[in-house]
C-alpha cells in the first residue's frame, strides 16, 4: 500500500467544489471545542503523558476521523470527550459550555460490544429516553424508527446474543441516537468486524450521517476508513499525544468506494502514512532471513 | 475453543479428543454409566463373594464358658478370628465328652449351673430353626418347640437347608439327643436334664462389614422407613424431610436475603466493599460449627439456632461471591449506560442488578449447595432433630442399613433442586446461551407449554379479544 504514482498530487490540492463544501463548512456552528487538552496517568512508574495540549475544533454536521498511531491517546480523548475521564488539563466545550462528566448529549459507541445483554434490541433503544424518566410506551415508536433507521426492524425483539456482531454494532448506532446527541462519538466501532461487513457499516454510516443533524467524531487505525469517511482527519502523534496535523480530505462527497483508487484518495492516504510512519519512509519492510530452501527451488 | 463435530458420522468420532464435544447420545450414555459405575460397583461387592467379605456372618452363635464375649447369631466376626472359636468350642466339646466317661460328669459344676447352660445350648438352635421356617420368629424361647426340633432332626425326620447344619453339629445333634432322650422325649420344664451338653460348633457365611449393607438391603430399609408409622410420637420420615429442608432453606434464604444486597452495595461501591469485606473475609474463616454452643445459647432451643448456624455457614460466603460477581460486571456496559444518561441510582438498578442476575442466579445455586453441607451440623445442635437424629440414632445401634436410604435421599434431594435450577435458569434468562438451549430442552418445552395453556384457555372462556394482527401496523 505504498502509493507512489508518478502523477501523485498534492492531498492538499482541492477542487473547486471541495473548496466550496469546506468554506461553507467551516461558516457553521462549532458544536465541540477541545483546548488545550492534556492527560497524565499516575503510573507506578511514574506519570505518563496520553495527552497534551490538543486544540481542535469540531463544525455541526461535521464528520471528523481521528487517526493515530497505536498508543497515542485516541481512546483517551474521546473518554476525557464523553465525560468518562477526567482532563488534566484544558478543557472541553460543548456548544460554547464545559464538559463535565457523561450525558445523554454526547452519544458513545464503544468497539467492544455493550448492548445491554438481558434487553431486547428495542429495550436497549429505549434505554436512553427512559433514562430521562419517558414512559415506555411514549418512546416505543421512537425507537422503532430508530431501529428501521439501522435496517433492523426484523430483530427489535431479538436478544443481543442472537445479533451478528455487525448488527450489534448497528443497534449501538440507534441506542446512542435515540438519546439525539449533539455529537457522536465512536471508538474504533467497526474494528472487531471483518472486511466486507466493515464496508457495508461504512456506508450504513454515511447515510445515517446524511440524513441526520448530527456531528461525528470517528477514531480508527484504517487509513481507507478515515479517508472514505471524513471531512477532515486529525492525525495524533504518539508520546505524547499531540495534534500532528488536521487533513482537509480532498475527496468530494458523496463517496464511493471506487473513489479509493482516486489520486486524491491515495494522496491523503499517503500523506498520513508519512504522518504515522516517519521512519518507514522509502524503506522496505525486510525481516533478518536467512535462506532456508534449496539453491534453485525459488518461488519469485 | 471448542470443535464442532456437526454433520460428521458419530462412529467414526473418536471418544477422546481434547476439547472436543462428544454427540448428545454418547453424552447421556456416559452420564448413566456415570451412576451406573458406583451402583454396579457396590452390587458387585455386596453379591460376587469372592469380592472382598472380610467377615463371616454367624448363623449358629459362638458363646463358650469361661468367655465374656459373646457371639450371637447375625454377629460378624473376622475371618481370621473364626477359627479359633469354633476350635475353642471343639475344644470344649472334647473336654465335656471325657467328662462324661470321668467319675464327675458334672466337671466340678452343679447340677443347676448345668441346667441352665444347657437350656442355652438348645436355644442355640433356634436362629437356624427360625431361618428354615421351622419355628416362628417369635419361637426363639420357645424350649417346647426346639426340644422337638432337636429330636426331629436328630432321628432324620427334619432336614434343613437354609442353612444346612454342617455334619459335625449333626453329629453333636445325635449325641445330645441320646442324652436327652433318657431324660424326657418332650420338653419338660421340670425334669430339664442335668447331663452336660456338647455346644453346636459355630457356623456362618461370609459376609462384608456391617457399615456395608447391600443394596437389596438399603432399598428393604428405606422402603421400611418410609412405610413404616413412626414409634409413639416420634416424626413419621416425610415430617423429617420436611423439618431438614426448612433449617436448610430457612437459613440460606435468611443468608440471601440480607447477603445478596450487602453483596451488591459491596461490589459496586468501594465503600461499601471497604467497609464490610474485610471483615467478612476474616469471619468466613472461624468455621460455622464452633459457634453451635453459643448460637444454642442465644436462640435456645428448637430450630432457631440451627437456621442460624446455617445461616452463618452461607452467610460470608454468600457476601464476598456476591460482591465478587458484581464487581465482574463488564465495566464498559455501565460506561456505556451513563452517556446514555443513566444517573448514579439508575446505574445500580438498571444495570448492576439485571446485568449480574444470570450469574447471580448460579452463585445462589452453589451457595444452596453449600448450605446443605451445613444440615448435620445444624440438627445435631441442641435437640437433635430431623434427618440427622434418624440417622445418629439408627447408627449408634449400628442399623446401617436404615442409615444409608437417608445419606442418598439427603444427596438426591439436593440433586434434584440443582438440576432443576439449572433447568429454570434459561427459563428465566432467555437472554443466556443457555436461553436458547432451554428452549430446545423438551423438559422446559413441556413446562413452558403449562402457563401458554392455561393462557389460551382462559383467553378463550373470554367473549372475544381483539386480535392484535388486525391493529394498524406502521406504514
Ligand atoms: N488508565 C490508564 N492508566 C495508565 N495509563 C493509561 C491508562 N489508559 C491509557 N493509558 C496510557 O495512555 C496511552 C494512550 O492510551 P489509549 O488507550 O488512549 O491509546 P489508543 O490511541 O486508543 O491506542 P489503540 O490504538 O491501541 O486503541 C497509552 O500509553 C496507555 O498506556
Ligand atoms: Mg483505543
Amino acid at each position: 500500500m505504498k502509493p507512489s504514482l508518478p502523477d501523485a498530487i498534492d492531498y492538499r490540492e482541492q477542487s473547486p467544489e471541495v473548496q466550496e463544501r469546506f468554506s461553507r463548512l467551516k461558516e457553521r456552528p462549532v458544536v465541540l471545542s477541545v483546548e488545550g487538552l492534556g492527560k497524565t496517568f499516575p503510573t507506578p512508574g511514574g506519570e505518563v503523558t496520553a495527552l497534551k495540549g490538543v486544540d481542535f475544533e469540531v463544525f455541526r454536521r461535521e464528520f471528523m476521523c481521528v487517526i493515530g498511531p497505536s498508543g497515542c491517546g485516541k481512546s483517551t480523548l474521546i473518554r476525557i470527550l464523553a465525560g468518562l475521564e477526567t482532563e488534566s488539563g484544558g478543557q472541553v466545550l460543548l456548544d460554547g459550555n464545559p464538559v463535565a462528566g457523561p450525558g445523554p448529549d454526547r452519544g458513545m459507541v464503544f468497539q467492544s460490544y455493550t448492548l445491554f445483554p438481558w434487553l431486547t434490541v428495542k429495550q436497549n433503544v429505549m434505554f436512553g429516553p427512559k433514562m430521562e424518566g419517558k414512559s415506555g410506551s411514549s418512546v416505543e415508536g421512537e425507537a422503532r424508527q430508530w431501529i428501521d433507521l439501522v435496517g433492523l426492524s426484523q430483530f427489535e425483539n431479538s436478544y443481543p446474543h442472537q445479533l451478528s456482531g455487525g448488527m450489534k454494532q448497528r443497534v449501538a448506532i440507534a441506542r446512542a441516537l435515540a438519546n439525539r446527541p449533539r455529537i457522536l462519538l465512536m471508538d474504533e466501532p467497526f474494528g472487531a468486524l471483518d472486511a466486507q461487513t466493515r464496508a457495508q457499516m461504512q456506508s450504513y454510516l454515511l447515510q445515517i450521517w446524511r440524513n441526520l443533524d448530527i456531528t461525528i467524531l470517528f477514531i480508527t487505525h484504517d487509513l481507507d476508513e478515515a479517508v472514505f469517511l471524513a471531512d477532515r482527519i486529525l492525525v495524533l502523534k504518539a508520546n505524547p499525544g499531540e495534534v500532528d496535523e488536521i487533513i482537509e480530505v480532498p475527496v468530494p462527497r458523496p463517496r464511493r468506494l471506487d473513489q479509493s483508487i482516486e489520486p486524491e484518495f491515495i494522496a491523503t492516504k499517503h500523506r498520513i502514512n508519512q504522518l504515522i510512519h516517519p521512519e518507514s519512509e522509502g524503506k522496505e519492510d525486510t525481516l533478518p532471513f536467512a535462506r532456508m530452501t534449496v539453491e534453485g527451488d525459488d518461488v519469485e | 475453543m471448542r470443535f464442532s463435530h456437526r454433520g460428521t458420522k458419530d462412529s467414526r468420532e473418536p471418544w477422546f479428543g481434547v476439547r472436543r464435544d462428544l454427540s448428545a447420545k454418547r453424552s447421556s450414555i456416559l452420564s448413566l454409566v456415570s451412576f451406573a459405575l458406583p451402583l454396579a460397583i457396590w452390587a458387585g461387592v455386596s453379591y460376587l463373594p469372592f469380592l472382598w467379605h472380610p467377615d463371616i456372618r454367624l448363623q449358629i452363635s459362638a458363646d463358650r464358658e469361661d468367655v465374656a464375649t459373646v457371639y450371637i447369631a447375625g454377629d460378624r466376626v473376622s475371618k481370621g478370628f473364626f477359627p479359633q472359636i469354633t476350635s475353642a468350642v471343639r475344644d470344649q466339646n472334647a473336654s465335656i465328652e471325657a467328662q462324661w466317661k470321668s467319675d464327675d460328669p458334672l466337671g466340678g459344676s452343679t447340677e443347676s449351673a448345668v441346667r441352665r447352660s444347657n437350656k442355652k445350648i438348645l436355644r442355640h438352635l433356634a436362629p437356624v430353626l427360625i431361618s428354615n421356617g421351622v419355628i416362628d420368629e417369635g419361637q426363639s424361647k420357645d424350649d417346647a418347640a426346639i426340644y422337638r426340633a432337636w429330636k426331629d432332626i436328630a432321628e432324620g425326620t427334619l432336614d434343613l437347608d437354609s442353612p444346612e447344619l454342617a455334619g459335625e453339629n449333626i453329629t453333636i445333634v445325635q449325641q445330645n439327643w441320646k442324652s436327652m432322650r433318657s431324660v424326657s422325649e418332650t420338653y419338660d420344664s421340670d425334669n430339664s436334664i442335668s447331663r452336660p451338653l456338647l455346644s453346636l460348633i459355630p457356623q456362618g457365611k461370609s459376609a462384608n462389614p456391617d457399615y456395608l449393607p447391600s443394596p437389596d438391603q438399603v432399598v428393604a430399609a428405606g422402603v421400611k422407613i418410609f412405610t413404616q408409622p413412626p414409634e409413639g410420637d416420634r416424626p413419621s420420615m416425610l415430617q423429617r424431610v420436611g423439618h431438614s429442608m426448612r433449617i436448610v432453606f430457612g437459613g440460606f434464604f435468611l443468608a440471601a436475603l440480607i447477603g445478596v444486597p450487602v453483596g451488591v452495595l459491596c461490589g459496586t461501591y468501594s465503600f461499601f466493599s471497604k467497609l464490610v469485606e474485610p471483615f467478612t473475609d476474616f469471619f468466613r474463616y472461624m468455621p460455622a460449627p464452633t459457634f453451635s454452643t453459643l448460637l444454642v445459647a442465644i436462640f435456645l432451643a428448637n430450630d432457631a439456632p440451627k437456621i442460624a448456624l446455617v445461616f452463618v455457614g452461607t452467610f460470608f460466603q454468600l457476601v464476598l461471591v456476591v460482591s465478587n460477581t458484581t464487581r465482574r460486571l463488564d465495566l464498559p456496559l455501565l460506561e456505556a449506560a451513563q452517556t446514555l444518561g443513566a444517573n448514579q441510582m439508575q446505574l445500580l438498578m438498571r444495570v448492576v442488578i439485571p446485568g449480574i442476575l444470570p450469574n447471580l442466579y448460579n452463585d445462589l445455586r452453589i451457595l444452596l449447595g453449600w448450605a446443605w453441607t451445613w444440615l448435620v451440623i445444624a440438627e445435631l445442635i441442641g435437640v437433635k432433630s430431623g434427618l440427622t437424629e434418624f440417622i445418629e440414632t439408627q447408627g449408634r445401634f449400628r442399623n446401617f442399613d436404615m442409615v444409608y436410604p437417608v445419606i442418598i435421599l439427603i444427596g438426591l434431594i439436593g440433586f434434584f433442586t440443582d438440576q432443576i435450577l439449572a433447568l429454570l435458569r434459561g427459563v428465566v434468562f432467555p437472554y443466556t446461551d443457555e436461553g436458547s438451549a432451554a428452549s430446545a430442552n423438551p423438559v422446559i418445552k413441556a413446562l413452558l407449554f403449562l402457563p401458554r395453556w392455561f393462557k389460551d384457555a382462559a383467553e378463550q372462556r373470554l367473549p372475544h379479544l381483539p386480535d392484535k394482527s388486525t391493529h394498524p401496523t406502521r406504514a
